[in-house]
């Protein structure tokens, strides 16, 4: 078997179980020892070490709704003069769209901030996860066409 | 004076950025340059004769479906920039501007220890690292054409819905570049209106602004004196381009007598549709026909032969098929948008408004009713390209933006 397949399926491997452990270990580990609005002894923690954490994923998560933010905003603020005569003949709603996708980022940004001032779990655990799920996806998903694409290159004997 | 051109993409058949590499840094060598290329793929024709290329990797995976990625690409996806390029590339993003600007600011920093420039050239990469690099103490210059917000703004005209604009303002790294551009040392553009256009898009100083036009082969585009047809229009250009206004084009068209026709040298369908369902659309399917891309020598061909060359262009960077046909003796009639103002004097064509089709019928009409006037505009237009629009022309004036750059660079210090 040539060495890419081999960490194709080490890829799809290791990122499914990777998933798989942080799913189990954020919402089936705890088992009801906390809820969804409930801090997780995070004051126990000191500031510094708390906002190691809080801040670079905070601001990750932050420069992710601010990106939903701006396109919704630039939607919002595109004038389209003259308009395409093939987009006169459609009615396009993008705009009252666009409005809600600004409303909601703007939403969960402040969500988050206040989250994060007060050291409730979820507000750090959600980017994460979903930041992981991201990650972890574009391997798992490039594992797996590793596995499936048939090569072109010849096989390396050596 | 030692210079380091740098570009994320190279082929001089598949982007003006190419040809632009290929065809300036061969001047500037003949000036007594001494050039380096460092340059993303496609790579570009040998340049070794002239210059040392230093090729970058990138994967040009954007629009590439996971799947249809090739094997021998897919299995380069896990080292750390290519998989941030999948990662952004799949986000709809563009990144190949982004991690070029990375993998050169660390290519650069290992040539660095043998070699010394003067001056750096980047070509409209405009990368986040491209701002760190300027710690290595080389004046940076690039050149932008255009700003991308003419790009993006034509883009958002013909999209619809959410979806659609929203994968096109996530395409263009337009935040990157605003703030790129303006730490840079000059910046070089083809056209005097790019001055203002360049400030309102992202703020950049005009004292900070060289315009050097850009440059052709006026040798190999030439007229090759096969016999002119009668009535024939031609337009030469990317038809999915919502700025190249087609759809005035065709509205001229349909205003224009039955034995007027058009050759569109581009992609027609099944691959490129927007133009083929305008065409249907008036009913000038039997009036239109697309060549497919075509080599240069076809090319100059057809701009020796048919009559008139038609730009119905709402913004134009520079206007290289104006000044093509130009150069092959042929007769414009253009808009005055973005640049073709300056490219394009009134003794070489016929300028119109853009977004106005019958201005545009008019001056089709006049042209093709007049052969004497469009021979002695032939005449003028070659002149014109020779004298403004060649290589040799626009290095020499590119060198000279060097010289002040590197100038002035050196009294701050």
């Amino acid at each position: 078997m040539p060495r890419a397949k081999i960490w194709g399926i080490i890829a799809v491997l290791v990122s499914a179980f990777l998933f798989a452990l942080s799913i189990f270990s954020f919402f089936i580990l705890p088992e009801g020892n906390f809820g969804f609005f409930s801090d997780v002894n995070l004051m126990n923690l000191h500031p510094l070490t708390y906002y190691s954490a809080a801040v670079p994923l905070g601001l990750i998560s932050l420069w992710v709704l601010a990106t939903g933010f701006w396109i919704g905003w630039v939607i919002l603020s595109i004038k389209v003069v003259p308009p395409m005569p093939e987009i006169v003949e459609k009615k396009d709603n993008s705009k009252i769209k666009a409005f809600f996708l600004c409303l909601i980022t703007a939403g969960l940004a402040v969500l988050l901030v206040y989250g994060i001032y007060l050291r409730n779990f979820w507000a750090l655990a959600i980017p994460a996860l979903v930041i992981s799920a991201v990650i972890l996806g574009a391997v798992f998903w490039v594992g797996m066409a590793i596995i499936t694409t048939r090569a072109t290159l010849p096989v390396n004997k050596n | 004076m030692r210079v380091l051109i740098s570009g994320y993409r190279g082929n001089p058949y598949c982007g003006g950025q190419g040809i632009y590499i290929y065809n300036l840094s061969r001047e500037l060598a003949k000036l007594g340059v001494e050039v380096d290329v460092m340059v993303g793929p496609p790579y570009p024709d040998p340049l070794e004769e002239w210059a040392t290329v230093y090729k970058i990797e990138n994967l040009n995976i954007w629009s590439i479906k996971t799947k249809d990625i090739p094997y021998e690409k897919l299995v380069r996806i896990f080292s750390p920039w290519n998989f941030a390029d999948y990662i952004l590339t799949r986000l709809h993003m563009f990144p190949e501007m982004e991690t070029y600007s990375f993998r050169a600011f660390f290519a650069l920093k290992k040539i660095l220890k043998e070699k010394r420039y003067d001056i750096i050239h980047d070509i409209q990469s405009l990368g986040w690292a491209t701002v760190p690099m300027k710690g290595y103490g080389i004046p940076i210059v690039t050149t932008v054409h255009h700003p991308l917000t003419k790009d993006r703004e034509a883009d958002l005209m013909g999209n619809f819905g959410l979806w659609d604009k929203t994968t096109t303002i996530l395409f263009y790294p337009l935040v990157m570049q605003s703030f790129v551009i303006k730490r840079l040392d000059r910046v070089i553009t083809s056209f005097r209106e790019g001055i203002t256009e360049l400030n309102k898009a992202f703020g950049v100083k005009p004292e900070k602004v060289s315009v050097v036009y850009n440059g052709m082969d006026v040798d190999l585009f030439q007229n090759t004196g096969e016999p002119r047809e009668e009535n024939a229009l031609l337009f030469v250009g990317n038809t999915e381009d919502s700025k190249k206004g087609l759809i005035y084009l065709f509205e001229a068209m349909t205003m224009l007598p039955e034995d007027v026709t058009l050759t569109i040298v581009d992609d027609g369908p099944p691959k490129k549709m927007t133009a083929a369902d305008m065409i249907k659309k008036f009913n000038l399917s039997h009036r239109v026909k697309f060549t497919g891309k075509l080599s240069y020598e076809a090319l100059v061909s057809l701009y020796s032969r048919k009559t008139i060359l038609v730009m119905s262009s709402l913004f134009e960077g520079f206007g290289l098929p104006a000044v093509e046909a130009m150069a092959c003796k042929t007769p414009v009639v253009v808009t005055t948008a973005g640049s073709l103002k300056e490219v394009v004097t009134e003794d070489c064509g016929i300028l119109v408004p853009p977004k106005d089709p019958i201005a545009l019928k008019d001056a089709i009409l006049k042209l093709l009713s007049d052969s004497e006037l469009r021979k002695k505009m032939g005449e003028n237009g070659r002149r014109r390209a020779v004298e403004n629009f060649s290589w040799p022309v626009a290095a020499k004036n590119t060198l000279k933006v060097y010289e002040d750059v590197i100038r002035e660079f050196r009294r701050k210090r």
